[in-house]
């Protein structure tokens, strides 16, 4: 009949200009500001390191502004009211390299403004040695410790582990600040899971200091390549990952490859680590699966193209002259 | 009749207005948008932060009373740290950087074992911050140790610590008046790569006169090693190893002073030398043990540690490179 046809056709007019209006309306403005961010993580470079030439260069408008500073040893710079907190999680245990890793790591971190070192001991009380050296550094720090079950600890043979080493430092600095910061208060804060024997490069921190929900970028060293990386599409959101090794886990990203907002952490009080029946390789993705998506990653070190953070190992020390009894004096810490 | 014309009409015109739309979001592919709104907020912030940062850069160069006043006659420390390219060679020398900035009137040496200076090591030193200066010596093949050989069978950095040796003797010698008696009472130490250093080690070699020595963790098969000191004197060495080196010590165990090496100009590492003698060929001209200075509490505390950095596992990387799918080389690691 002629009426309904009337009405099929003004239906179908109709119908696909309000999906185009609301669906534009959408996305006028999120690639807006992706394009933005792009603009600003590439032409930014964020001082505050080594004393060279900071600058702001925005393609748009033409403004340089080149300021030398020159560097001014201070141990360690003077807390901002400004700057978000990086909370740095070092998890860590008593081995012969164990103060050489720290004081080099403290050496470190006495460059970066408004850090907060949380140090967790694999160990059943405080130990005087980290105790000391923390004291002694001048860095605003936490001393925790929590031991790892010993039927648990990592055995001779990687094959089998039953916990994967750190995990209990890390879920307990994570409980601890949960516990000592409320998600309402407003400030701003970075979590960051720092190994002891890792390289950071100074730039690092200054990259995930922008970090809105988690960041991730390169790690040299990691998964038998030269290093691995996310994933970046054009439009600067992560699909993937640059690895051999299982590409397909949910964050095939190693521990020294994002960083976490404070805030998320503390919005989502049940997310830690996962202590048991972990596959090799998944840790990270046991904590990251509970925060935050794939599409809600942030690719720093210019859209995950720089290495800013190298997974280096150190050796063990070779003490074949030490013999049973020890040959050194004891009461000498090294 | 007129409702088919219609709905045809319609559809014509919806594939128009489609295939227009289309062509226009290619056309802006690419393009950039109009963000002064989000521009001016995100200027606003950035603005407001770097103003922090320089008030806060201000207020720490006006009161810091922990740093040593920067008098003219703070003895400058020269540090030669020969280098070579491998993977973790520019890990390692960003974390060394990271150590030097925090001590005051330190120059670093970097000497690279090749013959040209590379762009990896220029590029770093300019961005670092550190006062340097890079030089470059090619070690002789057949002192060069081969893919397999032991890290002991053949002392490294011999050339590499002469050619730094070397420069500071030219530098010395074409330096005048009051800056060149100002460098003569600088010290000279051999940092390598790998090790690791406390801050407080460097204010401890500061005061040497001739040669000081101290201990080194983790060196020698033991835990330390160090020379042992009776009444401000040393008597001995503690060494797990062939005490009876004339100089039993690892190279990050002493420095000297620039006057002593330069009134021994023919004072070098032999290249040559048998295993765990590099130290002792450039020391035994210089100095006696009863002249040594003992550091670190009368060498009581470990300031520095013989650390060695793993060679990275590679086997993925290998097998990709071997199918031509390799990492990308220009991204540098």
């Amino acid at each position: 009949m002629p009426k309904r046809r009337d009405i099929l056709a003004i239906v179908l007019i109709v119908l696909p200009w309000t999906l185009l209006i609301t669906v534009w309306h959408q996305n006028a403005i999120a690639p807006l500001l992706a394009i933005r961010k792009d603009d600003g993580a590439g032409g930014r470079r964020m001082a505050g390191t080594a004393g060279d030439s900071k600058e702001y260069c925005s393609p748009d408008k033409d403004i340089v502004e080149v300021v030398r500073t020159e560097y001014v040893y201070t141990r360690p710079p003077p807390w901002s009211d400004v700057l978000p907190t990086i909370h740095v999680i070092t998890p860590t245990y008593s081995r012969p390299v164990q103060k050489a890793e720290l004081t080099r790591l403290a050496n470190t971190f006495l460059h970066v403004a408004n850090l907060h070192w949380i140090l967790v001991e694999d160990s059943q009380r405080r130990t005087p040695l980290v105790a000391r050296l923390l004291r002694e550094t001048g860095l605003n720090y936490t001393h925790l410790n929590v031991e790892t079950p010993r039927n648990y600890k990592l055995r001779g043979d990687a094959r089998d582990p039953r916990i994967p080493r750190g995990t209990m430092q890390r879920n307990l600095a994570l409980r601890w600040l949960r516990e000592t910061f409320s998600p309402n208060s407003s400030q701003p804060g970075i979590v960051y899971f720092a190994d002891d024997d890792n390289t950071y490069s100074l730039e690092l921190f200054e990259e995930m200091r922008s970090t809105r929900k988690v960041s991730v970028w390169p790690v040299a060293f990691v998964g038998g390549l030269r290093y691995e990386s996310p994933k970046v599409n054009a439009a600067g959101k992560v699909y993937g990952w640059k690895t051999v090794f299982d590409p397909h886990r949910p964050f095939a990203i190693d521990m020294a490859g994002f960083a976490i907002n404070l805030r998320l952490i503390l919005f989502k009080p049940q997310a830690y680590f996962k202590l048991r029946g972990v596959k090799g390789g998944y840790q990270e993705s046991s904590l990251l699966r509970e925060l935050v998506t794939l599409n809600d990653l942030e690719p720093k070190a210019a859209n995950c193209t720089k290495i800013l953070v190298w997974h280096t190992r150190t050796e063990k020390p070779v003490l074949v002259n030490e013999s049973k009894k020890g040959f050194t004096d004891p009461n000498v810490e090294i | 009749m007129r409702m088919k014309l219609k709905l045809k009409t319609v559809f014509v015109f919806y594939f128009m207005v489609s295939l227009l739309g289309l062509v226009y979001a290619l056309m802006q592919l690419g393009q950039r948008c109009d963000c002064t709104e989000h521009d001016k907020m995100k200027d606003n912030t950035i603005y407001r932060l770097r103003g922090e940062l320089h008030k806060l850069q201000e207020e720490v160069k006006k009161c810091d009373p922990t740093k040593p006043p920067k008098k003219p006659h703070l003895p400058t420390i020269y540090v030669i740290t020969p280098t070579y390219a491998r993977l973790v060679q520019k890990a390692e020398l960003t974390r060394l950087s990271q150590t030097f900035l925090h001590v005051p009137q330190l120059h670093w040496v970097v000497v690279e074992d090749s013959d040209k200076p590379t762009a990896l090591v220029r590029d770093f030193l300019s961005a670092s911050g550190v006062a340097y200066t890079q030089l470059h010596t090619l070690t002789p093949k057949e002192r060069k140790l081969q893919d397999g050989d032991p890290s002991w069978l053949k002392p490294r950095g011999a050339e590499q610590r002469n050619e730094g040796l070397r420069w500071l003797r030219e530098t010395a010698s074409a330096t005048k008046g009051q800056q060149g008696a100002a460098m003569e009472t600088s010290v000279v130490y051999f940092a390598d790569d790998d090790n690791t250093y406390s801050l407080m080690l460097f204010e401890e070699m500061r005061s040497t006169q001739r040669v000081s020595v101290w201990p080194v963790g983790l060196v020698g098969g033991m835990r330390f090693e160090r020379p042992v000191v009776d009444k401000g004197k040393v008597v001995r060495f503690h060494t797990g190893w062939r005490p009876n080196r004339p100089f039993p010590l690892d190279m990050a165990g002493f420095a000297v002073s620039l006057r002593l090496v330069l009134t021994n100009p023919d004072a070098r590492f032999d290249g040559d030398a048998q295993m765990g003698f590099l130290e002792s060929s450039f020391l035994q001209g210089l100095v006696t043990m009863e002249e040594l200075e003992p550091k670190a509490d009368m060498c009581t505390k470990v300031l520095v540690w013989h650390t060695r950095t793993e060679k990275p596992k590679m086997k993925r990387e290998d097998a990709l490179q071997k199918q031509g799918l390799g990492s990308d080389p220009k991204v540098e690691v």
